[in-house]
Order: C-alpha cells, then structure tokens, then sequence
C-alpha cells in the first residue's frame, strides 16, 4: 500500500545528495540567519538579560530552534505549479497513486534529509558558539517533538492549499511570497509572539501561522501546562485537518478546470 | 465481443485568453481579459471492442490528444459519458490508471536526470509490479526495441526515437490491458518509426492488447491498424474501415512542382491546383485521381509548357483525405 509513497521518499532523499555545494550553502545559510539574528536581539538588548520579564535567553532559544526547524521544514510549493506550467501533470495523473500522497512523501523524503543533515549541523553550532535554554526536562521534550512534526503538518497543508491556486492562476509565485511573508511574520520566528502587543498576538492565535514553529518552542521552554499542551496540539491537529479538507476541496475542483498545456 | 471502451457524446471546451497584439493589447488584457471558447472536442461517440487496435487520425489541433486524455481519466469531459474496462477514467482515476498505459510522444515520462532503467525500476514501484512479471516484460520489451545498448544511460543523453522507444516500454512495464499511444511517432526518423509500428502491431497481434493509436502520418496507420477514427475540427467525421478510405484515397495523387519564374497555371481537366507555401507563389500542389490522370502526361504536359524547376510525388496528406470525405463522403 505505501510501497509507491516510500519509493518516492526515498527517491526525493537520495536526489537531496546530488547536489554537494548546494548542501554546505545551506548549512551555512542557516547558521548566517541565526547569528544575524544574534546580532540584532544582541545589540537591542543592550547588556540587560530581560526586557518585559522575557529574557534574551529564551528569544534566542526561540529563533535558533525555528529557524532551524525552518530549515528542516521543507515543502516543495513549485509541485503542482511547475507541473501545470509545462503540462507534466499529465504524466503524473496517469500514476496509481493519490497525488497528493505523493507530494507528501516526496517533501517527507527532502525533509528527512534536511533534518539529519541540515538541522542538526546548524543547531550544534549554534549550541557551541551562542548556546540556547536546554529543554525543560524529558517529557517537555518528548512533547516537543510531537508538536514540532504537528507544526510541519499546518506549514505543509499552508503550502498544499496555495498550491492549488496553481489550477487556476498557473503562475503563483507571487501568492507564494506573499503567503511566505506571513509566515516569516506571524509565525515568531522572526519576532517572538511575546513582543507583539496583546491585540495582535490574539489575532495571530486565530491563524495557523503560530502553530508551526512558536507552539513548538513555548513547549520546549516549559511555558505550557500539561493542559495547554494537548490543546494546542489540538489546533494544530486541528488546522492540519481543515486546511487539508479545504486543499483537496479545491483539488477536486481544479481537476475539472485543468489545462494541459503544450499539447 | 464485450465493448472495452464506450465514448457516448462527450465534449470539451476550452477558454481561450484572446489578447491583441503588442503592447497596447496586454496592457487592455491585463484589466479586462478577454476569453473565447474553443471547442476542442464535440460530441464524439464511438466503441472500442477488446483486443481491437484503432487508429485515430486527424490533422494538428484536431482533439485527438484532449479524447485520450479524457479517456485516461487526465481531463474531465464537459458532458457525456466515458466507460473504460468497467471504470469512468475521470471519477475514479487511482484504481483505473493502474489498468491501462499511455504514451505521449510530446511529453516524456522518464527522469531526465537519471539513466532509463532507474525510471524503469521507480515505475516499477508505483505500479506495484511483481519482479516476476517485470523481468518478463523488460526483458522481452528491451530484446523487442533493441533497447540494451542505452539502458544505462541518462535520458538526457538518448536521441528522440531512442527516448521514445524507452518511454513506449515505461508504458508498458505493468502489462496493461488497454494502450493509447498518443503521436508515438513524432519527430523519429523513417527507420525508428518502423521499429515502433512493427512493435505495436506485434504488442496487439500477440497480447490483444487493446489500443488506441493517434497520429496525423497517414503512413502510420496504414501499417498498423484495420479500423480508423477521423477526427478533424473535434468532430468525428468517419468511423470504418481502413480499407473503405484506401479506396478512396488510394488512387488520389500529388505533385509538387517548383516553376523557375512566376507563371499562371492554366486550369487542367481533373487536376486541382493550389500553392504549396504562403510565401512562394512558384511552388505549387497538383492533386488528381491517378485513375483520370496519367501522371506521366501531366508531368510531361508541365515540363513542355513551363519553366520547371523542381518536382516530386508526395505522399497524401490527411488534410487532402479529409476534405475528400466532405466532398464525397465514405
């Protein structure tokens, strides 16, 4: 049954390799990020430990680990555009497979291999040379594993559901940057939810955008309660399945609108 | 015979973006597009019986690409029905692409980046083919193609009619009933155009392999099937047999002739003139019925009488067999 969609994976994995220099850039690129940040909370700062009872500590806690994540979360958002673009979507609609089950296990396939060699490299040397809050104990950690892979889930269905638009726009690339704006924005990476005034973060909660990377670290910061936990795994979950729904809801109607282009 | 496939009044329309020209035109078209509706299919209907091989002919922009991909569940028709093998190909495409094999000569399915037999091997997991049944068959479809000799090379580096062949193989890995060869010969040279008809001729003579075989060479079709679909315009204009259209346009020929100085060709009895090229008002096109004319007086009858520069017999295109079933009718 899942035979094809590993095939995939592992075809993805393996094609990840292929290209050397790209794989050091990349490494690279995330670490840059990370101490470019450094820099800038460093300096505004300014020699104190807190700032509004939150400490530099858990700010840099925060951006090392989603933006090392960040990394990791790889969504391949020029599938289905690029496929309808030069019509190569034919092809695919003549596999045995459900199409977005292999869109899954093809992102599945990078991201497994930006994790272990991406994610992890960038996040040792960041612990070496800046260092972050360690997890607040095991089972925090245990807690934030789960929801760091729930998080990948909201950022995939995000990317799956804008994909769609590929049906009827075929150029999306700047739906694709507007949409990766607020991601950087509103997910906290960047800027720590803490920092925004209380009107925005409440409205930034109604949106997937904080399940993917922030609800992750506030686990592993310890902020949540046993409680707060499963309920905001709860929405994550939750967005996961809504945007999903709503993705393949726009599938079954581009099907019916699609264009092979190129004869 | 059980019907393999039954297309009942399906059409398909496309919305086209009309621009002017120019600057001008894509500034209007950027706030107030204009669309038109292109037919590309209408009201088609026809029936596949199992092991039977059909041709469907048609010149370029016909609907011959847009029907076989509505038949294998790519394209959702407009309106009408499609049954394929006991499956409607657009509602339930995952259980029953895995039954059926298509070849778009314009669009390759293998990895370009990767030698052929690793496409073959990815295929092979997607379609869940027991290593038995694929040593079978990429033995015997490699033996069949002369394909050993660049198995293990990148796609990239294949000629066409090498990369056709490997891409009619990658079709066929997971032994389907029912094939669509969509324009398999495009752009292969004469000698790989052979090798792909006798392979497909064999592939139905020997496995019953029920086919569908799109192309707009005549030649094609004369060596491969018995029964022929025109299609021309979206609209199916003859369904029968080969041999009905050979009588007609069997006996019909063509000439082409290049005159050395623009002349007007007086009008000869039997004989339809037209211009080859747009551009070159010297070269012309002599259509006749081989029975009327004797071809060795008309070109006799040109040399005297003109300044010749250049001629050859041509073969029949299908625009010319075509416009004969309108005229004539089969």
């Amino acid at each position: 049954m899942w035979k094809p969609y590993l095939a995939f994976a592992k075809k993805s994995f393996l094609g990840r390799s292929a290209y050397r220099f790209e794989h050091w850039m990349g490494i690279f690129d995330t670490c840059l990020q990370i101490f470019i940040f450094w820099g800038i909370y460093k300096s505004l700062y300014g020699g104190r430990t807190q700032v509004d009872g939150i400490t530099l500590s858990a700010v840099t806690t925060n951006f090392v680990l989603s933006m090392g994540l960040g990394a990791a979360f790889s969504v391949n958002e020029n599938f289905l555009p690029s496929k309808i673009r030069d019509g190569s979507i034919a092809n695919e609609l003549l596999r045995p497979v459900s199409f977005q089950g292999r869109m899954l296990a093809e992102d599945l396939g990078n991201a497994t291999f930006d994790l272990l060699f991406r994610f992890v490299p960038a996040l040792l040397i960041a612990v070496l040379t800046i260092g972050i809050q360690a997890p607040a104990g095991g089972e925090m950690f245990l807690y934030f594993t789960i929801s760091a892979a729930l998080g990948y889930g909201v950022l995939w269905t995000i990317g799956f559901v804008t994909q769609m638009a590929a049906f009827w726009l075929i150029n999306i690339w700047s739906l694709r940057t507007i949409k990766n704006v607020f991601v950087r924005l509103l997910s906290g990476s960047m800027l720590p939810l803490w920092f925004m005034p209380d009107w925005m973060s409440g409205m930034i909660h109604y949106t997937p955008f904080s399940s993917i990377y922030f609800t992750p670290v506030q686990i592993y910061l310890g902020q949540l309660s046993n409680g707060e936990i499963v309920g905001k795994c709860a929405i994550q979950a939750a967005w996961i399945g809504g945007l999903y729904l709503f993705g393949i809801l726009l599938w079954q109607r581009g099907k019916r609108k699609l264009v092979v282009q190129g004869g | 015979m059980d019907e393999m496939i039954q297309v009942k009044n399906i059409s398909k329309t496309f919305q086209v973006n009309k621009r002017a020209k120019g600057i001008p035109g894509m500034v209007a078209n950027m706030f107030v597009p204009k669309f038109e509706k292109r037919h590309a299919v209408r009201d088609v209907s026809f029936s596949i019986e199992r092991g039977e091989m059909v041709g469907f002919i048609g010149p370029n922009g016909a609907g011959k690409s847009t029907t076989i991909k509505m038949l294998s569940g790519i394209l959702y028709p407009d309106c009408g029905e499609i049954t394929v093998n006991g499956y409607v190909p657009y509602k339930q495409r995952k259980s029953y692409v895995g039954s059926i094999g298509v070849v778009f000569g314009q669009k390759s399915q293998l990895q370009w980046d990767l030698p052929v037999i690793d496409s073959f091997e990815l295929l092979k997991a997607i379609y869940r083919v027991p290593d038995q049944v694929y040593r079978t068959n990429l033995d015997r479809y490699t033996e069949m193609l002369e394909m050993k000799g660049f198995l293990h090379q990148p796609v990239r580096q294949l000629s066409l009619g090498q990369r056709m062949r490997a891409d009619i193989v990658a079709a066929l890995l997971h032994s389907p009933q029912i094939v669509f060869f969509d324009e398999p010969t495009i752009g292969v040279d004469v000698v790989g155009k052979e090798k792909i008809r006798e392979f497909i001729r064999e592939l139905n003579v020997r496995d019953k392999v029920t086919m569908i075989f799109t192309t707009h060479d005549m030649q094609d079709i004369e060596k491969t099937c018995h029964r022929l679909i025109i299609i021309d315009n979206g609209e199916k204009v003859y369904d029968g047999s080969l041999a009905k259209v050979r009588e007609v346009y069997g006996t019909t020929r063509q000439l082409e002739v290049e005159f050395g100085e623009d002349c007007e060709i007086a009008p000869i009895e039997n004989v339809e003139i037209c211009s080859a090229e747009k551009e070159n008002p010297r070269k012309k096109k002599f259509i006749f019925e081989n029975k009327k004319v004797q071809i060795q007086e008309l070109m006799s009858f040109l040399l005297t009488n003109y300044n010749v520069r250049d001629l050859y017999i041509s073969e029949t295109e299908i625009e010319n067999i075509i416009r004969k079933i309108y005229t004539l009718g089969v």
